[in-house]
């Protein structure tokens, strides 16, 4: 791609530690300007070691990092660490190496300070602050060097929700402020998709998928994918196909129990056994309004809000499917267990995996 | 019998003092950057490196006395320098008494740093002049300590100074040697008054040393 800033070509980094040894392989990955990708993956996949290569602290074994950026690349670690001296003295000394005036400097460290809404602790010891400050801190100083590339290590961790939300508004405002390449690096899907318009993948070392966002939420390439990037319904059965003159297909799944699949998904794939992926909020409660083709009746088992969404379980086909609905509001206030609803889904929505 | 005279004194506490301060000088110049390197970085042989300085802690001033001596003995690898019984080896003998300890208090005062400590560093581009410094202040507390107990040390040892400087007036006669000697000699009063001045000097060095060091902590 010609935007990137930053490119890893067939990295390989191998590590050896008391608890066994450890292989990172990615052929190709690129960071844009102006776009900030989320590096997904469970614990000791490797997302970490592929941040600090990206950002020069690791030396791969083959392979190499490309920095094709005009500024600083830089990484926020996920243990924030910070230098003796006061806030402000932190973020001024990592302008330490450009050549900017004291002027300049001093408002550098105002603006970032504010950015992340710590102007009032700027004379504050740093090795006083509480976990999310320190947090804020770290990301302020990284912010103040204007980097190219802005790499963030688990930004959220150790956080309790409220200070997620308010630090995830303000990373998000200052990021648009910029034109840098960001990588973020999470276990937590839903602040990595807050932030993204691209995902990464990681699962054991290897990258699984890259691309748009979108295209991974509704196209992920494998089951592991997909349950990371929370395609919670994953239903099997035999793909058969229409009939004559329709290039699409049903799954089924029993005898009374078949699921529509699109025909771009369909391809040349009929007749074999496959896995049909349904995203949650792609599954709809039928109530009439003609949203897909319905699939049949199911009994809700639980109805769980947390006061903006529901997410509600059902049984269907002798599986527990999920579906989310706006909570407070219509269905998720009148939904209790026990009810039969009818499922629907658009044929589109529904993506086939190997089993 | 000699007399106390306070030129006498102030000759003694001063040579004392140039000795003890240029050993202390050159063990924080060569100690500080070892014991930040034996803190930070892994590597083979580092476990054995470590045990060295440990052990180095406590060595006894006498036995490194002796070493240094047999080092600069005219028949020694280092006689032909001639700095047997002069302040050079003085100095020399009580760097090899205050090195380990600066170098160990200054790798245990890094090795309490985050292990991420110089990566973070790094990454914001800081250069590296400006990184150590940083490290230094990180350190300062760890420092000032490994200050104290260099200085302490090397204030009131008196087996390597007389093994390597002989105790001869106007050249290498500090105040250790000196009690040593009128002590020996019977002369009591003289040993104890300068015995005030040696312990007046370490309670000044000290409390200097820890004012600055508790400095700005509540």
């Amino acid at each position: 791609m010609s935007g990137a800033i930053l490119a890893a070509r067939d990295l390989v980094v191998r590590r050896t530690s008391r608890s066994g040894s450890f292989e990172l392989r990615v052929d190709s990955l690129d960071l844009e300007a102006g776009s900030v990708l989320a590096v997904l993956g469970p614990n000791g996949a490797g997302k970490s070691t592929l941040l600090r290569t990206l950002a020069g602290l690791e030396s791969p074994s083959t392979g190499r990092v490309e920095r094709r950026a005009q500024g600083p690349v830089t990484l926020v670690f996920q243990r924030p660490i910070a230098f003796a001296g006061n806030v402000a003295h932190n973020v001024d000394v990592a302008l330490s190496g450009g050549n900017l005036s004291r002027e300049q400097r001093r408002e550098r460290v105002a603006d970032a300070l504010a950015h992340f809404d710590i102007a009032p602790l700027a004379a504050r010891n740093a090795h006083t602050l509480s976990g999310g400050e320190l947090r804020r801190l770290a990301l302020a100083r990284a912010f103040a060097l204007r980097p190219a590339v802005w790499l963030l290590d688990e930004p959220f961790d150790d956080l309790d929700p409220a200070g997620q939300e308010s630090l995830s508004l303000d990373l998000r405002r200052a990021i648009a402020g910029t034109n840098a390449a960001v990588a973020v690096v999470t276990h937590d899907r839903r602040r990595a998709l807050l932030l993204s318009d691209r995902i990464a993948v990681l699962l054991a070392g290897r990258l699984a998928q890259q691309g748009a966002r979108e295209e991974v939420l509704a196209r992920p390439a494998s089951v592991a994918v997909a349950r990371l990037v929370g395609m919670e319904n994953l239903v099997g059965g035999e793909l058969v196909r229409s009939g004559a003159g329709d290039a699409g297909a049903f799954l089924v799944v029993d005898a009374q129990h078949r699921i529509p699949v699109g025909s771009e998904a369909v391809g040349d794939r009929a007749g074999g056994k496959w896995l049909a992926g349904i995203r949650p909020e792609r599954l709809k409660v039928d109530v009439g309004r003609g949203e897909g083709v319905p699939i049949g009746k199911a009994v809700v088992r639980t109805v769980v809000s947390d006061g903006v969404a529901a997410t509600v379980g059902v049984e269907w086909a002798g599986r527990e499917l999920r579906t989310y609905l706006l909570a407070g509001r219509g269905l998720a206030r009148s939904l209790a267990p026990g009810d039969s609803v009818t499922l629907s889904v658009r044929p589109e929505d529904v993506h086939l995996l190997a089993p | 019998m000699t007399e106390l005279s306070l030129p006498l004194v102030l000759a003694v506490t001063a040579r004392t003092l140039a000795v003890c301060g240029t050993a202390l000088v050159v063990a924080l110049v060569a100690g500080l950057p070892i014991g930040i390197w034996l803190g930070r970085r892994r590597f083979r042989g580092r476990v054995l490196g470590v045990s060295l300085v440990n052990s180095g802690m406590g060595a006894p001033p006498v036995v490194v006395g002796l070493l240094v001596s047999m080092l600069f003995w005219r028949s020694g690898p280092l006689g032909f320098l001639e700095w047997m019984y002069s302040p050079r080896a003085m100095v020399i003998a009580q760097v090899v008494i205050a090195l380990p300890l600066v170098i160990g208090i200054t790798l245990a005062a890094v090795g309490a740093l985050d292990e991420d400590w110089e990566l973070q560093a790094r990454t914001l581009g800081i250069p590296r002049g400006r990184r150590l410094w940083l490290l230094l202040r990180e350190i300062r507390l760890g420092v000032l300590a490994a200050v104290i107990a260099a200085l302490g040390s090397i204030l009131s040892e008196v087996g390597a100074v007389l093994a390597v400087g002989g105790n001869l007036e106007g050249e290498t006669r500090v105040l250790t040697t000196s009690i040593l000697m009128y002590t020996q000699m019977g002369q009591f009063e003289l040993a104890l008054a300068l015995a005030a001045v040696l312990l007046g000097l370490t309670l000044v060095v000290a409390g200097a040393l820890t004012v600055l060091q508790q400095g700005g902590r509540a």
